[in-house]
């Protein structure tokens, strides 16, 4: 092939790539849709169900403080600890709940994986920058709430090309 | 300046009556990544040069020794984290020895999936930097966005865009989502059709051609010499794949077309990893319709497994060539030691071979076409 014909067919896939629809995602507008509620942990069967890995959401009526998320973050971020409720459970003597550093946090769900009372999931909310480092450890009560996102984006592909929308 | 810098932190350096001119490409310049390449200059040529790696050392071989089996798993994809399951996968493979463990059918052929869409993820993110360093800023556009596709994908399977802590001994941490296959197999077709119009732009564009080819020509003698691997070691004709020589996983099961092609100069060393994605595509598609379509995925572990007085070494074939790791075991749940060999720091080996006599505008070029992850090569 000559080198003529070469840039004609370079400049002709560029300039055939205009009439594709841009693929871009318009990130604050557009959020990005994910599979399920977030990652989730079945401990009776020893597999997860799939799902991002995001905040997490913690249930104070099933947590019994036994640590073991605690235990598994220490050999990876050391970002979970445990702390005092002020809440009196039945199945929680000692009135711990772990509370996580997202400063630390890298998000490998494996606290999920280890709790055995299905207490700790993980949520598809993944927006969590904030002014100060204090701000990113979030307590029991805050890991309790769900969040509210607002993911609907989704890879449409057509004659056009892909895009999100 | 008028304290005079230690020999080896001095920028520029003149010898020979001014004739040689020693330069410092990086550590911070960012054609070189977290590296330095010590180049002596004579005018525009290379006279030799002195690759100079260990600026993003991690010790993430000692670190292992301190985790158990499973809470390796996060720290050990680092290194690469575009390439997080290939990395991991030699790790996965020789614990599951060490601990004897049998893999469900199913699993396998997920892992396969998940590593042939990690190596297309971090391809695509290679040439979109090879594009970027030879001055063609639609082949970094273009990869990048592409890419997306073949991220999404990885994102619903395993939950996170990188780094995806997805592989455990025994199996996988999850099952498919819903759905996914139809997914799968619509945005693999789609990023395959993709990929072929990188033909006509890039590989087939005469001034890329004439820019990357004949340079830094590696002979096919001087590969296995040297001991380089991956797409280096097939752009210079050898037809050695892990994947297809010894297989690993659901691998046995797939035909797979090696690509070799035969000069070894920096044009083929880029060719080759686009050959590959398009390979990887037929890959992913072939596990979706063998696979079995429902049974488990993971093997139930004890807390803590412990592994027998034994050793073992597992490798398999990731973006940047064969990375193996090589485990001892001494009846505990840590290793006791554990090595990572990668393909990144043994393709590195052959660039002072290279890069003697070329000239210096060159040296992205070839420097770039070795498939080298700077992070990967200091671990």
């Amino acid at each position: 092939m000559g080198t003529a014909t070469g840039i004609i067919r370079a400049l002709n896939s560029g300039i055939k790539h205009l009439a594709v629809k841009r693929f871009t995602l318009r990130y604050p507008e557009q959020k990005l849709k994910f599979v399920g509620d977030g990652y989730q942990f079945d401990p009776t069967t020893g597999v997860g169900i799939a799902g991002y890995k995001g905040r997490h959401l913690l249930f104070h009526d099933k947590c019994t403080g036994c640590q073991l998320c605690a235990i598994a973050c220490e050999g990876v971020a050391e970002a979970i600890g445990m702390v005092k409720v002020p809440e009196d459970w039945k199945h929680n003597k000692k009135a711990i709940m772990p509370q996580i550093d997202y400063g630390k946090c890298v998000f490998c769900g494996l606290c999920v994986d280890a709790c055995p009372f299905y207490a700790l999931y993980m949520t598809n909310d993944y927006e969590l920058s904030s002014f100060s480092k204090e701000a990113l450890i979030y307590t029991p009560a805050q890991l309790q709430v769900k969040p509210e996102v607002q993911q609907d984006a989704e890879i449409i592909i057509d004659d056009r090309g892909a895009y999100h929308g | 300046m008028s304290v005079p810098l230690p020999p080896g932190l001095q920028l520029e350096k003149f010898e020979e009556d001014d004739k040689i001119m020693t330069l410092n490409v990086g550590p911070q310049h960012p054609g070189s990544g977290h590296m330095r390449l010590i180049i002596r200059v004579d005018g525009d040529y290379i006279v030799s040069c002195d690759p100079d790696p260990g600026y993003v050392h991690r010790g993430e071989e000692k670190m292992a020794e301190y985790r158990n089996y499973i809470l390796n798993i996060p720290h050990l994809e680092r290194p690469v984290i575009h390439d997080s399951c290939n990395i991991l996968y030699p790790y996965v493979l020789g614990v599951e020895e060490l601990l004897g463990l049998e893999v469900p059918e199913r699993a396998k052929y997920v892992r396969v999936i998940a590593a042939e869409l990690n190596r297309l993820s971090y391809t695509l993110y290679w040439l979109a930097i090879y594009g970027i360093f030879l001055g063609h800023s639609t082949m970094f556009m273009w990869p990048v966005g592409d890419r997306e596709l073949a991220i999404d994908l990885l994102d619903k399977l395993t939950g996170a865009r990188v780094t995806h802590s997805y592989f455990v001994p025994g199996g996988i941490r999850n099952d498919f989502p819903a759905n996914f296959e139809d997914v799968c197999i619509r945005q693999v077709n789609y990023l395959k059709k993709r990929l072929k119009t990188y033909g006509d732009i890039f590989y087939d564009n005469p001034i890329l051609i004439s820019r990357t080819e004949d340079t830094g020509i590696l002979s096919r003698e001087d590969a296995i010499r040297l001991g380089t691997t991956g797409s280096v070691l097939r752009a210079s004709g050898v037809d050695f794949d892990v994947r297809t020589k010894e297989p690993y996983d659901a691998y046995e099961e797939l035909d797979i077309h090696t690509n070799v092609l035969k000069k070894g100069d920096s044009y083929d060393r880029s060719k080759v990893p686009w050959l590959d994605m398009l390979e990887s595509c037929n890959i992913i598609k072939q596990a979706l319709e063998k696979m079995p379509k429902s049974g488990s995925v993971r093997v139930k572990l004890k807390p803590n497994p412990k592994g027998g007085d034994d050793e073992v070494y597992k490798r398999v074939e990731s973006g940047r060539g064969s990375l193996g790791v090589y485990i001892v075991s001494r009846s505990k749940p840590e290793p006791y030691r554990l090595k990572l060999s990668v393909g990144s720091f043994r393709n590195l080996i052959c660039l002072p071979y290279l890069l003697k006599g070329e000239k210096l505008g060159n040296m992205p070029a070839v420097y770039w076409g070795l498939n080298y992850w700077p992070v990967e090569a200091d671990r």
